[in-house]
């Protein structure tokens, strides 16, 4: 069966890239490791395992007996390079390149074939050098393209429109480290090389340290003492060794950002840099375009001289060439672009991406090859060698680290494995397949651990021996007890309901010990001195219940007597909450307001019941009873009515309990009357619950109603997108048996509603009417008329944003106790 | 063998967390007089909620099988690796029990054995 051979590859000198040709489209695939979609051209040996691409490159310079780089320059030598891992050729390097590349194939389809692009400057036995590594990583079929006509391919194929018949050009290729320059013409129909120059050792990274040494480095020279920075920096066991990398790292970023500003500053602030004399140096340097153009322009210069050589032998002008065509990250550089534009009169096209654009020619010219294939759908390779698998390791750990074993029986020769964490963190690297292997796998803590598992022949391709995952389990079900039996949730006021509410702090199941926090909002000023206190209160228990209903755990007062300033309505406090492996509830509150903290540790053994606190929950509790009665009977459901009259006289004989306890009571008493209440709680709310539900739905579809009509006829695009978003999530709420969720929509309903009408003219023109018939009762009258006299103007006039904020002014002069007519008397003083 | 798919965060979310990383340090280094940690540990809170936080990687063992750390080898030794300076932390995407590098962490590493029984010197 034939099909096309659709994958093109760069297998470039400092990086390689993979890309696809699919139904007229070219995906360029990434990195699985790396976020990236190119692969350092890097190869390292290192304690059995075989790594390539980034990690590779972090030992290449300090380890290079066993690190592999820029061998793409020796291919079609006889010289072998010589690492710890034995000799390798270049071939057999560039072959573990390829392979890598095969798993950025996300779509784990089998690459049979590709093409390859080659440098211009490539000999035939180059050539044949680059083919036979392609066959060696597995491709049976492989097609060589050279890179200038690649990122021809893919100009001509992104500007359809341009017709380059009977013209020429230059690909000006500035990668990372080398500099290729190619006249490409297209003779009898064909693209064609003509010509081609190139410099091995020019590229960005070499900017990037011209700009530590030309510019940073005298500027910090200048701004301290230093005898011989530079030296000290550039030698592996120099005093600044650490400031020449952190620095060639800032001039990458610099370098990156001066092609889009024209000047860009290098925040040295996390390192304290001091000079010679132990003073400390100013960390923040600025580097500008005109800086960084004067330290590149000798090398950019260097490259036009190239250009020219080409042009001179082949007996031609500037004028006969059409455009340079750029690639390679340098073309990101303005100035680069510039200087080519001004010396040599050629206009300088970089409509293709530059540091794709040779993976992607190469991926529309695999697009048109056919190649014969005879596993054409297979993806994974059958397992012929019978070969078998026992593995053993601890799904569940308390380590930081577990060891993996395996063993095998049948015929391991040949083979690899390779073992990568799922949230890509750790890539064990190709080890050879030995009938026992075993490998120390790193775990974070408390999470789930999952690692893919493959064997892989010598191409690279999986073999299937039925298990391909291990997974383990941190700090999770290996201790019996650890997990929490219910939620804990903190009490916090519902102002809109007259109520309290409970807050989520830890989900049940959650892991001990277990740290949270929250902000919430002080409810009322808590005046310095008074005895008027705020509770942040724990309870435990299913959070969409009542917080009656649940068992208090911990109750951290602070009252006016200790704070030492007022503590105004509305200022944040942040809470801490940690409970411990023995289930101690920690809770610490730091008061915004006021900058003190409080902390109490509440022992998992030791309840804590304020008899003053039982004796207002219990009297509450009857008044919420009595209540719910008179609305029972009102609206005739008897049978409920009934119920709750059962548990009034219940509640009674409950208060006279409570009333004899007394204040410093030592029993156990409390605690009993407690568990009570609570018993009488839980039986309230699940009498009264189905109501709540049905209040909250009644008033959800309410809501509904009305804000769908206004965002119909007033709304804009994003307005109509929330209420579309709320809408469709309808179903994950309305059918709950928690009124909270349902309330909680209907909030953002009604946020919505306001965020319309407070624009509206209608609305605004009515509140402002509102307003003003509130005038006599207004704090200053003498403001009140002005603000009304600029909201009749502003009517007149429609300015209605103007009007807007006419009406908050004059709210803001309403009397408090009529902007507060909502509160409540607060149970905690939290919200 | 499939690939598990990248997840996309969006380039400003990264940006914040790492500003909001070079503040934090900052904070230690100079001190926080103004408490300035509190609005920090709010705003790695409200980024936690959206399921991204950060990890320091200061101080760990680096070797050639962590592929969560873009890392530069300072000095000459490559073994017992630990992580001496951080540029920029590790971004994961995710909550507690599962969650996946969105950003590597970019540091830099030095042999334990090198500078063992010698001051730390301020660079």
């Amino acid at each position: 069966m034939s099909k096309m051979i659709n994958f093109g590859i760069d297998l470039g000198t400092t990086n390689s890239l993979i890309a696809k040709f699919e139904k007229g489209q070219v995906e360029v695939f990434k990195n699985p490791n790396g976020f990236k979609e190119s692969l350092p051209s890097v190869v390292a040996f290192r304690n059995d395992r075989i790594l390539v691409g980034d990690q590779a490159r972090t030992y290449a310079e300090k380890d290079p007996k066993g690190v592999a780089s820029r061998f793409k320059r020796k291919m079609g030598t006889t010289e072998t390079i010589k690492l710890t891992g034995g000799s390798k050729t270049p071939v057999e390097l560039s072959a573990f390149v390829l392979k890598e590349l095969k798993n950025f194939v996300h779509s784990g389809e089998q690459v049979d074939a590709a093409v390859i692009t080659i440098p211009a400057s490539f000999d035939t036995v180059q050539s044949n050098a680059t083919k036979d590594a392609g066959l060696a990583a597995g491709f049976k079929k492989v097609l060589l393209l050279q890179e200038p006509i690649a990122a021809s391919l893919a100009y001509a194929n992104k500007e359809k429109s341009v017709d380059l018949r009977n013209s020429q050009w230059m690909v000006y290729d500035l990668g990372g480290g080398t500099f290729d320059v190619a006249l490409v013409k297209i003779i009898e129909g064909e693209l064609t090389v003509v010509d081609h120059e190139g410099d091995n050792y020019l590229g960005g990274s070499d900017f990037d340290a011209l700009l530590v040494e030309k510019a940073i480095v005298p500027e910090i020279c200048r701004r301290g003492k230093f005898a011989d920075l530079l030296p000290q920096m550039k030698s592996e066991k120099g005093k600044y060794n650490k400031l020449w990398y952190r620095l060639l790292h800032a001039a990458e970023v610099a370098k990156i950002e001066l092609s889009t500003k024209t000047s860009s500053e290098i925040d040295l602030g996390l390192v304290s840099l001091e000079d010679d004399d132990g003073t400390p140096v100013d960390a923040l340097l600025t580097v500008t375009r005109s800086e960084f153009e004067e330290i590149i322009k000798a090398p950019i210069d260097g490259t036009v001289d190239m250009m020219k050589k080409i042009l001179t032998r082949n007996s031609l002008r500037p004028e006969d060439l059409n455009f340079v065509l750029m690639v390679g990250g340098g073309a990101y550089i303005p100035f680069v672009r510039k200087r080519i534009e001004e010396v040599m009169g050629i206009s300088v096209n970089t409509s293709i991406d530059p540091t794709n654009a040779i993976a992607m020619g190469a991926a529309y010219f695999a697009g048109s090859k056919e190649f014969k294939s005879d596993t054409a759908n297979a993806t994974v390779h059958k397992n012929n060698r019978q070969l078998k698998i026992r593995t053993a390791y601890n799904h569940n750990s308390q380590e930081s680290e577990e060891t993996f074993t395996a063993k095998f029986e049948g015929d391991v020769s040949g083979l690899f494995y390779r073992i990568n964490s799922d949230d890509g963190s750790f890539d064990s690297g190709l080890k050879s397949l030995l009938p026992k292997i075993s490998e120390d796998l790193p775990l974070r803590e408390g999470a789930y651990n999952l690692f893919t598992f493959s064997i892989l022949d010598g191409s690279n391709n999986p073999v299937d021996v039925g298990f391909d995952s291990i997974q383990i389990a941190q700090g999770r079900y290996s201790v019996a007890g650890q997990m929490l039996p219910e939620d804990i949730c903190l009490v916090v006021d519902d102002i809109v309901n007259k109520d309290t509410r409970l807050k989520r702090v830890f989900a049940r199941n959650n892991i001990l010990p277990a740290k949270g926090k929250a902000s919430v909002e002080v409810g009322k000023t808590v005046i310095k001195g008074s005895d008027d206190e705020i509770r942040i209160m724990v309870v435990e228990g299913p959070s969409e219940r009542h917080s009656s209903t649940n068992k208090p755990i911990g109750i951290l007062l602070i009252s006016g007597n200790q704070i030492n300033r007022d503590l105004i309505r509305g200022t944040e406090v942040d809470l801490t909450f940690e409970v411990s492996e023995s289930r101690d509830l920690t809770i610490s509150a730091y008061l915004n307001g006021t900058g003190q903290e409080f902390s109490q540790v509440f022992k998992g053994t030791a309840r804590q019941v304020v008899s003053k606190m039982l004796a207002a929950d219990v009297l509450d509790l009857e008044t919420k009873i009595q209540k719910e009665i008179e609305e029972a009977s009102k609206n005739g459901n008897h049978e409920s009515a009934e119920g709750l009259e059962r548990l009034h006289s219940r509640i009674q004989s409950l208060i006279s309990e409570v009333g004899s306890l007394v204040h410093d009571d030592v029993t156990d008493d409390r605690f009993k009357l407690e568990d009570k209440k609570r018993k009488l709680a839980q039986d309230v709310f699940e009498l009264t619950a189905s109501k709540r539900v049905d209040a909250a739905k009644s008033a959800y579809v309410n809501s509904k109603d009305e804000v769908g009509g206004l965002v119909s006829e007033s709304g804009n695009d994003r307005e109509k997108h929330i209420y579309r978003e709320i809408v469709a999530r309808e179903q994950t709420f309305v059918n709950s048996t928690n009124p909270e969720r349902i309330e909680t929509a209907t909030g953002e309903l009604d946020r919505l509603r306001w965020q319309i009408l407070m624009r509206t003219p209608d609305f605004l023109v009515g509140m402002f009417e509102h307003l003003v018939a509130s005038r006599a009762s207004m704090n200053d009258q003498v403001q009140a008329k002005q603000f009304i006299e600029a909201g009749r103007n502003h009517i007149s006039n429609q300015d209605w944003d103007d009007l807007k904020q006419v009406n908050g002014r004059l709210w803001d002069l309403m009397p408090s106790d009529a902007r507060e007519a909502e509160d409540m008397r607060l149970y905690t003083g939290i919200i | 063998m499939a690939q598990m798919p990248t997840i996309e965060v969006p380039k400003w979310a990264l940006l914040l967390l790492n500003n909001i990383y070079e503040v934090e340090r900052k904070l230690i280094r100079n001190g926080d007089p103004g408490n300035v940690s509190r609005n920090i540990e709010k705003m790695k809170g409200a980024l936690a909620e959206q399921m991204l936080f950060y990890e320091d990687p200061m101080g760990e063992s680096f070797k050639e099988t962590r592929t969560d750390l873009e890392a530069t080898i300072s000095g000459s030794n490559t073994e017992n690796l630990v992580v001496v300076e951080v540029i920029k932390p590790v971004i994961r995407a995710g909550d507690a029990a599962f969650s996946r590098v969105v950003q590597k962490g970019i540091v830099l590493v030095q042999s334990k054995d090198v500078g063992e029984g010698k001051k730390e010197e301020s660079i």
